[in-house]
């Protein structure tokens, strides 16, 4: 848990590299089901679906993309973290499908203020890795809803914010992204979303690209 | 003669041998079963030792906004009630936390779920509140982003509105630091409440600092999330 990431931020030593890999999280998995629905269907398996999905928009537009899980394993909140936190130049987005809300609606969150998360030395505290780029975090997050919002009718314009405990150890941009809901009568409704899903996040990270200019001290805010 | 009693006195105990063999797995049972409901769960001994309600007569009565869920969920909506509450923070806190517990009148507005309790609530000197409630409040909570948020905001956002001393919420569930509430809100961290920067009610939680008090003051002051257009 206190593994310290190793930004050597105060040397400036932050990768430069442009936005080119986009770390995909489907949530959940093994023996977390997530979400459940009266029709047996599975939080864990659909947002595997929708990775998927997810996955080839992105490729299409030229990103590399990496997942933190291909199957039905469960890896831990900072085992997924860890896989986005080893990357350079990279965006995290967790996908995930709630159990309430307005049906066909989806929502993006963006992690709230915390600490600054650097320890004198430069070193960034694991358990604040976001901190650093709340701020991109949070454009990133209003750009891929507001791609959303043409889609999904009474989904928000911006992105929410929100105590995910995924995004919290992320060091990188990263968003949440959850569909509304596991509570659909059929899951082809949710199966309908998902292309939809996968092309907005695709054009709304094509969108925040240019604002893709990592925080050139950690402890400071782009 | 003598021959046929014996046969029939030993097939009577035969048989009473039989019964008693067939009988005595099902009384085992039995017994047990009523062992278990005789024997309180730890949590009910706890609820017991904290009375759900200290309600006290001569607390004045006054008009507590409690926050449910607005009519279409997405965000919480304020809702005056009349209460008799202590000036004593503690003991305020419990019971704005036992009437947001309650329910509104229209069920369908509640934020927490009805089989919830508050076990235990502790203020310390600088602000920090530390709720602990039952296991029902993390198992019986619908798991997503949006509805986990919507029950921490509105157990933040009530103590926020009444009680002026809760500077900062921790909640615990059956006396223990849960990772996430239902799989995904994050408890590890301090809710930031009564922040005077009086924000309008919107669907932001509190800013999460350093559980650790003393190495959370090493660090930048934890600021209130600022509120985004919904």
């Amino acid at each position: 848990m206190h593994t310290e990431l190793y930004a050597a931020a105060n040397q400036g030593n932050l990768p430069r590299a442009g936005l080119n890999m986009v770390v995909l999280d489907p949530a959940h998995g093994g023996t977390d089901p997530g979400a459940r629905g009266a029709q047996g269907v599975r939080e864990s398996d659909l947002v595997l679906d929708l990775a998927f999905q997810v996955r080839r928009a992105l490729e299409a537009q030229g990103f590399q993309v990496i997942q933190t899980r291909s199957g039905n394993e469960n890896p831990s909140f900072d085992d997924r973290s860890a896989m986005a936190n080893a990357q350079r130049g990279a965006v995290f987005v967790t996908l995930h499908i709630s159990s309430t809300g307005l049906p066909g609606t989806v929502r993006v969150y963006a992690q709230p203020d915390m600490p600054s998360g650097l320890t004198t030395g430069g070193i960034l505290s694991w358990d604040f890795a976001q901190a650093p780029y709340l701020t991109l975090s949070r454009k990133f997050g209003d750009a891929v809803q507001g791609q959303l919002a043409q889609r999904f009718r009474g989904s928000p314009g911006n992105a929410q914010i929100a105590s995910v405990r995924q995004l919290r150890t992320t060091a990188a941009p990263a968003i949440a992204v959850e569909l509304s809901s596991v509570a659909v009568e059929d899951r082809s409704e949710l199966d309908k979303m998902m292309p939809g899903v996968a092309d907005a996040i695709a054009r709304g990270l094509l969108a925040f690209r240019p604002s893709y200019v990592l925080p050139v001290a950690a402890g400071a805010q782009p | 003669m003598n021959g046929r009693w014996r046969t029939w006195l030993l097939v009577g105990l035969g048989l009473v041998v039989v019964v008693a063999a067939i009988y005595f797995p099902f009384l085992r049972r039995r017994v047990k079963t009523a062992a278990k409901i005789q024997q309180p769960t730890e949590e009910q001994a706890r609820r017991e030792l904290t009375p759900p309600n200290p309600a006290n007569p001569s607390d004045p009565v006054v008009k507590a906004r409690m926050f449910w869920a607005s009519e279409d969920r997405t965000g919480l909506a304020p809702i005056s009630v009349e209460l008799a509450l202590s000036p004593e923070p503690v003991l305020r806190s419990k019971q704005v936390l036992n009437t947001l517990l309650a329910g509104p009148v229209d069920s369908e507005l509640r934020t927490l779920p009805p089989d919830a309790a508050l076990l235990a609530f502790y203020l310390l000197p600088d602000g920090t509140a530390i709720a602990d409630f039952s296991e029902a409040l993390a198992t019986s909570t619908p798991s997503g982003i949006e509805s986990e948020q919507l029950a921490v905001d509105s157990i933040a956002r009530t103590l926020e509105a009444n009680v002026t001393q809760v500077k900062r919420l921790k909640i615990l569930i059956h006396g223990q630091e849960m990772e996430t509430l239902a799989g995904h809100l994050d408890l590890t961290q301090m809710f930031i409440v009564n922040n005077k920067a009086a924000q309008p009610v919107s669907l932001s939680l509190g800013a999460a600092i350093k559980p650790n008090a003393a190495s959370a003051a090493a660090h930048a002051p934890a600021n209130r999330t600022t509120p985004r257009q919904r």
